[in-house]
Formats: C-alpha cells, sequence, structure tokens
C-alpha cells in the first residue's frame, strides 16, 4: 500500500489524475466517474468531453459531460486532458508460460513429444505471479489469450485473462476457451529434410493425414462413447448383446477434441503460406471447425478466398520479413488489406519486442499503430485490439469497449493509445485502479535515487 | 587513414597490411560503373518540419544539396534556380537513420566461433549487398550501417561501415574512409558457446582471463617487432623479421588505438571490468553494446567517454536481459553517458525511427534528444560523425523525407536520399528502388545476437 500511494501522488504531480486519497478510494472498486476525458468507446464513437461512471466493478453509465448524472459519493478522477479507452486485449500471448526466455525451467511453452496434444491445457501451467504480466498491463494491455508455443499441430487449449487479480482462479476468465493449431513447415520436424530420423510425420501430406486420422478417430470414440452409453440404458437382449455395460474407458486426449468438433470453441489455426492456408482450410471444412486464422503472414494471394470463407483472422506479427523480392510492407499492410476486404482482424503483440515473445506484450497497441501507418483505419485498429478479440473468444458482452454493463477494464493515458510516445497513466481492472508499478519501475526507482 | 601512415611498418609490408585489415581499403579502388542516372547538381528539399538533429527542429525548413553534400538548411536557402526541388509541406525531414549494430546481409557468417578470439575475421568478407534486410532497412530511412560480428566470441572480428545504396556493387556501398571497429563480447554468450564443448572460457571469469591473455601476446609481439625495427634502425643486416600474424596483429592495433573497440556487454560489473581491463592495457572502450543495465553504473562510466548502443525496452530474453528497464536509455543520458539506439535485428532496424519515439514515454526524452540516439549518437559510435548524423553544411546529404512524425508510430519514409541521390521512393512501384531492378538475396534469419545458438 505505500507503494501505492506514492505513485499516486507521483500521478498528481504527472498528470493530475485526482488525488491519492481518491485514487485509493479507487483501488477498492467503489463508485468512480471519470470526468473530461477523451473517450474512445470503439463500439459507438468517440465523446471529446466525456463521463464515465463505474461502479461495482463495472460500466455504469457513458456519455458526454453533462449528459450522465455523477452520482453523489463518487470518486471523481479528473481526466482533462488525457485520452479514455478499454482495456487492450491481446489475442495471442505465452503470458505466464514463460519467465526468462533462455532458462528452460522457467518455459512451459508446448509438448513436443507428439504433434496432437489437444489435452494439454494452458491452464495447467499459467503461472499467475509473472513478473511480466505488470510490465504489460501498465502499458493498458488488461486482458490477454494465452496459447501454447507453435511446435505441435494441435498445441493444446488456450485460457482467455485478465491481467490483475489475487490469484491464477481470479485471473483466468476462461479455461479451454480455444484449441491453438497450427501448420506449416515448423511443425514437420520429424526426419525428412536430413535430419536422417526418418519418423512420420516429415512432410506436410503426413502432417495433415496425421491430423485428419486423429479428428476421425475423435469422432469415433465419440460414437462409441455414445452407443455405449444407450447400452447401458438397456437390459440384456437374448441375442447376447449385453446391456448395463460400463462405458469404454476415458480417452482424454480425443474427448479434448469434441467441443471443436461440435464447433461449440473455435479453433486458432496458425498457418503463413498461402498454399497451407488452403490446405489446412479443407480439413477445417472437412470437419466444419470454427475457425480463427492466425499470421497468414504470407497468403497475400488467398486474401480474396480468406474473406469468402468469412473467418475471423489474427495478424501478427505485422513485424514478419516479406520474402525476398516482395516490397518492403508486403506484411505491414496486411491488415489493412483484410479489412477493406470484410474480414474481421485481430492485431497480437507477436514479436513486437524482440526475441522471447512474451515480453513484448507491451508493445501490442503500437502494432496497432503500425498497421495505421499502411492503411488501416484507425476504427479498425483500435477494435483489433479490443471489441474484435473480446468477440472472437466468446467475451464480446463483457470486455472490448466502453458501454454500460461491461467490465470496468479502463485505461487513462496522456495522449493517443497507438503512439510510442504516449504514456498511460492509470489502469483500472474490474474497476480498481492498478498500482502503476511493476518489477521494472521498482528498479527505475531504486537507481534513479 | 591518418593513423596508419603511423605504422610500425614500411613499404610493401604497410600496403599488405592495408589491403588485408583495412576494408575502407576496398573504396579507393571502386569503380563507380553504376552511375546509371546522376543525382542533380542541386536539389532543394523544401518546407518540411526539419529536425536537424544537432541544432534543434525548423518547422518550415529547407534544405539545399551541391554536389551530394549538404550546402544550406534554413528557412531560406540560397539555391541556385537551376536546382531541382521537392515539395516537402506537410512533411518531416531528418538525417538519415544510423544503426550502431546490425548483422543484416551478413548470410550466417556472424561468428567464426572455432576460437573465442578472432581478431582478423574481416565482416567484408561475408557481406552480401543484395540481401533483402539491407532493402527492408532502407525503407525503414536506414541510411548507414555497422556490419558487426557476433557474440560468441570474446573478441570477434573487425566490422564494416556500410552506406545503405541497395542497388549499388559492394565497393560502392563501403562508407569511404570510416574508422574501423573491432567488436568484442562478455557474458552469458561465449561462456555459453565455448562452455557447452568444456572449452575456456565457460564462466565470466575465464572470458576476461581469454582477453586479459591476448593482449599479453599482442604485447610480446609488439615487442618482437620493436626489436627487430631496432635492429634495422641501427644497421644490422642480419637481423629477421618476426613473422605477420594476423591475429596478433590485429589485437596490437586495438593497443595502438587504431581501432573503435565495439563491446557487447550487459551487466553493470562487466562494464566496470571492461573499462578496468582497458585501462590496464591502455585502449579506449568506444561503445558499450546493448549495455541493459547502464543505468546501474552510467555516472561512472560518463567520465570514461564510452558510449552505449542500447535497445528501446527489449528485456527478458535471457537471465543478463532480466534487469533490463525501458528508461535505461533516458536515465543513462541524464547521467552524461551518450546514447544510441540500435536494432540488432533484421526487424527493428526497419522501424528505428519510432523505438526513438518511446523514448519520449520512456523517460521524458525530448524530441531532439530522440532523434539524436538514431542519428547523431549512433553517428559518434561508428566515429562518422564529421560526415553524417544530422542536417549541418558541409555534411553529406543522407536524408530521409517522412509523411508523418518520425517518432509516432505512424511515420513512413517517404524518401530516402544518400549522397544526394535517391535510393528509396515510397510512391515508385515495384521495390520503390531507383537504383535496384534485380532479384535479392535471402539470408535468413532475425539477424539478432540472440537469436541463434551460437550467441551472434
Amino acid at each position: 500500500m505505500k507503494t501505492f500511494v506514492r505513485v499516486a501522488s507521483s500521478l498528481i504531480l504527472s498528470a493530475a489524475v485526482g488525488s491519492a486519497v481518491c485514487l485509493a478510494q479507487a483501488a477498492k472498486s467503489g463508485t468512480v466517474a471519470i470526468t473530461g476525458g477523451k473517450l474512445l468507446t470503439v463500439s459507438h464513437g468517440t465523446i471529446e468531453n466525456g463521463v464515465l461512471v463505474i461502479a461495482d466493478g463495472k460500466i455504469a453509465a457513458v456519455g458526454e459531460a453533462g449528459k450522465v448524472a455523477v452520482p453523489s459519493g463518487a470518486t471523481i478522477v479528473d481526466a482533462h486532458g488525457l485520452t479514455v479507452y478499454p482495456g487492450l486485449i491481446d489475442p495471442d500471448t505465452t503470458l505466464g508460460l514463460t519467465e526468462v526466455g533462455s532458462d528452460e525451467n522457467s518455459n512451459d511453452l508446448a509438448e513436443p513429444s507428439d504433434e496432437i496434444m489437444p489435452h494439454m491445457h494452458v491452464a495447467d501451467a499459467f503461472h499467475a505471479e509473472t513478473e511480466l504480466i505488470p510490465i504489460a498491463r501498465l502499458n493498458g494491455i488488461t486482458n490477454a489469450v494465452v496459447a501454447p508455443g507453435t511446435t505441435d499441430s494441435v498445441a493444446g487449449q488456450d485460457i482467455f485473462i485478465q491481467l490483475a487479480g489475487k490469484n491464477r482462479d481470479a485471473m483466468i476468465l476462461g479455461r479451454d476457451v480455444a484449441l491453438a493449431m497450427n501448420y506449416g513447415a515448423e511443425q514437420r520436424r520429424r526426419g525428412g529434410r536430413g535430419s536422417g530420423r526418418g519418423e512420420f510425420p516429415s512432410t506436410r501430406m503426413g502432417l495433415i493425414t496425421q491430423l485428419r486420422q486423429s479428428l476421425l478417430d475423435a469422432q469415433h470414440y465419440e460414437a462409441g462413447k455414445e452407443a455405449a452409453a444407450k447400452k447401458a440404458d438397456k437390459p440384456d437382449t437374448k441375442d447376447g448383446d449385453k446391456g448395463g455395460e460400463k462405458p469404454t474407458e476415458r480417452d482424454l486426449k480425443l474427448e479434448a477434441l469434441l467441443p471443436y468438433l461440435h464447433g461449440q470453441r473455435p479453433v486458432v489455426v496458425g498457418v503463413t503460406e498461402g498454399y497451407d492456408v488452403e490446405s489446412i482450410m479443407r480439413v477445417a471444412q472437412e470437419f466444419h471447425l470454427k475457425v480463427i486464422l492466425n499470421h497468414v503472414t504470407h497468403s497475400q494471394e488467398v486474401l480474396d478466398e480468406i474473406a469468402a470463407w468469412k473467418v475471423p483472422v489474427i495478424v501478427g506479427s505485422i513485424y514478419d520479413f516479406p520474402r525476398a523480392n516482395e516490397r518492403f510492407d508486403a506484411v505491414f499492410t496486411l491488415p489493412a488489406e483484410l479489412a477493406k476486404r470484410g474480414v474481421k482482424i485481430a492485431i497480437s503483440s507477436a514479436d513486437a519486442g524482440g526475441p522471447g515473445g512474451a515480453h513484448g506484450v507491451r508493445n501490442l497497441p503500437y502494432a496497432a499503430g503500425f498497421a495505421v501507418a499502411y492503411g488501416l483505419p484507425y476504427d479498425e485498429a483500435l477494435k483489433a485490439v479490443t471489441l474484435n478479440v473480446a468477440e472472437m473468444f466468446g467475451f464480446g458482452d463483457k470486455l472490448g469497449s466502453l458501454d454500460v454493463g461491461k467490465t470496468a477494464n479502463v485505461v487513462l493515458a496522456n495522449g493517443d493509445p497507438l503512439d510510442v510516445r504516449t504514456d498511460v497513466k492509470q489502469v483500472y481492472i474490474e474497476g480498481v485502479a492498478q498500482p502503476m508499478v511493476s518489477r521494472q519501475t521498482s528498479l527505475r526507482d531504486e537507481y534513479a535515487k | 587513414m591518418g593513423t596508419l601512415t603511423q605504422s610500425l611498418f614500411g613499404g610493401s609490408l604497410l600496403k599488405l597490411i592495408l589491403n588485408l585489415l583495412l576494408p575502407g581499403a576496398l573504396a579507393l579502388v571502386a569503380l563507380p560503373a553504376w552511375a546509371q542516372q546522376a543525382p542533380p547538381a542541386d536539389l532543394v528539399l523544401k518546407n518540411a518540419t526539419v529536425m536537424t538533429a544537432s541544432h534543434g527542429t525548423i518547422t518550415h525548413g529547407s534544405v539545399w544539396v551541391h554536389n551530394g553534400k549538404i550546402a544550406g538548411v534554413g528557412e531560406q536557402v540560397s539555391a541556385p534556380a537551376s536546382a531541382v526541388v521537392v515539395d516537402a509541406s506537410g512533411k518531416w525531414l531528418t538525417p538519415g537513420i544510423i544503426d550502431p549494430h546490425s548483422h543484416s546481409a551478413l548470410d550466417s557468417d556472424v561468428n567464426e566461433a572455432t576460437s573465442p578470439v578472432t581478431p582478423s575475421m574481416m565482416m567484408i568478407d561475408a557481406f552480401d549487398n543484395r540481401d533483402k534486410s539491407l532493402y527492408q532497412a532502407l525503407a525503414g530511412g536506414v541510411t548507414t550501417e555497422l556490419l558487426l560480428h557476433g557474440s560468441a566470441n570474446m573478441i570477434g572480428g573487425q566490422a564494416v561501415v556500410i552506406k545503405n545504396k541497395f542497388g549499388l556493387p559492394r565497393e560502392a556501398m563501403i562508407f569511404p574512409n570510416a574508422p574501423r571497429s573491432i567488436k568484442f563480447a562478455s557474458g552469458e554468450n561465449p561462456k555459453r558457446v565455448y562452455g557447452s564443448r568444456n572449452q575456456l572460457p565457460s564462466t565470466r571469469m575465464g572470458n576476461f582471463e581469454v582477453m586479459r591473455q591476448s593482449f599479453e601476446n599482442a604485447k610480446a609481439y609488439m615487442a618482437s617487432w620493436d626489436a627487430y625495427n631496432a635492429k634495422v634502425a641501427k644497421g644490422d643486416k642480419a637481423a629477421t623479421a618476426p613473422k605477420v600474424d594476423l591475429k596478433l596483429e590485429a589485437l596490437a592495433d586495438v593497443l595502438r588505438g587504431k581501432l573503435y573497440v565495439q563491446i557487447h556487454c550487459y551487466r553493470a560489473d562487466e562494464f566496470l571490468t571492461e573499462e578496468a581491463i582497458a585501462h590496464e592495457y591502455g585502449y579506449k572502450i568506444r561503445a558499450f553494446h546493448h549495455a541493459l543495465e547502464m543505468y546501474k553504473v552510467a555516472g561512472q562510466i560518463a567520465p570514461e567517454n564510452t558510449a552505449i548502443a542500447t535497445f528501446s525496452d527489449w528485456w527478458g530474453y535471457k537471465d543478463e536481459a532480466w534487469d533490463a528497464i525501458p528508461w535505461n536509455a533516458v536515465m543513462s543520458m541524464r547521467q552524461g553517458v551518450k546514447v544510441a539506439l540500435k536494432s540488432d535485428s533484421n526487424d527493428h532496424i526497419r522501424r528505428l525511427n519510432s523505438e526513438a519515439g518511446k523514448m519520449v514515454h520512456y523517460g521524458g526524452a525530448t524530441e531532439d534528444e530522440a532523434i539524436r540516439m538514431v542519428t547523431l549518437n549512433p553517428a559518434w559510435i561508428i566515429g562518422v560523425d564529421d560526415k553524417v548524423g544530422s542536417i549541418d553544411v558541409g555534411k553529406d546529404a543522407d536524408l530521409v523525407i517522412w509523411n508523418a512524425d518520425p517518432l509516432s508510430t505512424y511515420a513512413r519514409a517517404e524518401k530516402v536520399y544518400i549522397d544526394g541521390d535517391l535510393f528509396f521512393d515510397n510512391t515508385m512501384p515495384g521495390f520503390g528502388t531507383p537504383h535496384f531492378n534485380g532479384a535479392m538475396h535471402d539470408g535468413g534469419g532475425f539477424g539478432s545476437d540472440d537469436s541463434n545458438e551460437e550467441g551472434n
């Protein structure tokens, strides 16, 4: 608490956001009214001089100054000169699965013993106390999808997190929200290409066959389970068919695929090359998977097809390299080209911060801003790191915009949220003003003395 | 060049050494068969927001270029009527971006990781001037790069300085008469590379002892040449010359102060050890590269006049990057250390301008200070700040026109001039490269010190 008061005090000096007392009260998630700021609602435009009321951790009111009643007893936070926007949501991170990039013991990214690993649950490895989370939160990222590493064709099941909470259970808003899949050269890791291992699958053909067989096995497993369940309800028949027998032993791996075969939850398919997109989409359509495409880095030639499939796309990394002999901006322009075709897009922080991945989550807003530099309309860019992500992963009714009834994940910054020069002044998560500190600010303050 | 003529050697030996060790020497023999369309003798970039990097920003400024050099800068310039005029109204104009730490265009040949001390390895020998990463950097406004060795070795070898004249022959891309730099490394990478083979060094103790021993060897080598030269001076015709040893010759040049020492170094304690070793053997350290913990000891390093070339916000990818903070650059600058940002990456080299913009956010750098971190300060680290790095009369006309404030997320380089010649134009179809129309090579990789197991 001592630290927090100090931070709150420095806020008054630097940005005139309320007072230390006000923020300390806000920390208890009472009623807060953020007044005078420029509100970027994401869902219904910009309000130049707005009021946003937070009560019980939710957005209770939002609108123009003078048209929104400020409840008596509310803590007033003066946001004149500040921009107020919904917390940013990163659609593809490894937060909580890695700490020090080079330290294997601190990494739980992927299980490489087999390509088909749908029964790996990110929730089992998520380290809520990671130092990476406060560092990302300081730049206004309040929610994220955590996905396993990209080694496997079917890597496991993602979680959807909030970047604050007293422990893991409080931070995981959704377990197994999506199935992480990957297709392309990287997964083709056994044998072939001179490795000398000579194990299956060593080609794209092998990968697709293996995947298709796994999905068929899961369907067969489910049919067997259903048949056994029916029999269990029936008495024995005289031709020797025994009712009442126990259902077959559970197969956790195949069972994990079932919700996705039923289209109940999305599969996120990481794929970069256009011809790989076409191959994997054939399988996805055959099994009626609910697809979100991820990366599509070198798929410029199939963008019309992607639009026709009506699948949403996560672009990440926008900083991936074009192929040799492509124009320098072939990848920079992907978000704009997709949006132009009516594709719903999200933008991820992947590779936005040097080697390592999740350490660069704080650069998410700049990846979106970079898409604007290369033709994406600003409003679409902001949506691509807020509302669109929430909608893709089933949180569209709770997060991603400044709308009444949504969780009060709100950010106050001294300028345009997508500009590298902008400083985030205060982050609210479920209406609670987060201490604006991290391991890095502690080091800064220690050595600034 | 001047210092080289004071070599211990004379005559043909000097020439041999020159040819072997001085990449700049190659530029002397370059014949410009490439000059298809000569740039205009006089060029005026008019009415832009001119960020000079040396003397502030001129909101409605113009720059006059004469024969590839900056001939005038200000609200008005007195160019001849024959000058080609480019209207840059509503645009920004900066000096070319300078990257003091790149491994672009070197294929995978950044480490001769077969010995921890390889000072005679010449980066020029691996330079592939058709690599796509050069083009992509050019499109990000980068006009000068210091191509460095990796960090597998304590002493890696000698760098090459290029002007990013993409499309020109290799020799025409070498920065004329740039000082020679040598790359040292320390910390995790050398000890990992050699430790994994059960060789020396496998600890930081081993790292530094390998360096000290190398300089002892160099001193003995120099003494043997001194003795020989003394005999020759006395007219001893029977004196036999010691053999020329490329490795020891390069180390001797470090001790003679002829090489700018560029050191890959992360941790606060290692900056102090490196400075102590430099004092012990009598050489200067031009810059620490990476230098992620400089904020802890900047007050001690500032009087050494050693600069840093650091990342804006990379951290956590290895143990020695665990205490990295994005305020490092500005905190170190405020304590008197000259600070440059660098890419160490084929990715970030394309957007060093907005990496500099982050310094406005992390620590409150002024726009002037921020732009200097990717122009004039890296020029100083390379030793070419008398020729490039700011918009001043007499300097090379390496200039970038941007569509938006280059420190913002939204900036795109629209036109890039090097020596007054247009090398990138965003409005041109295809690659946008007036001097390039061929096939690029793909050297592959991320181009980073830490992106491959060798530890570049």
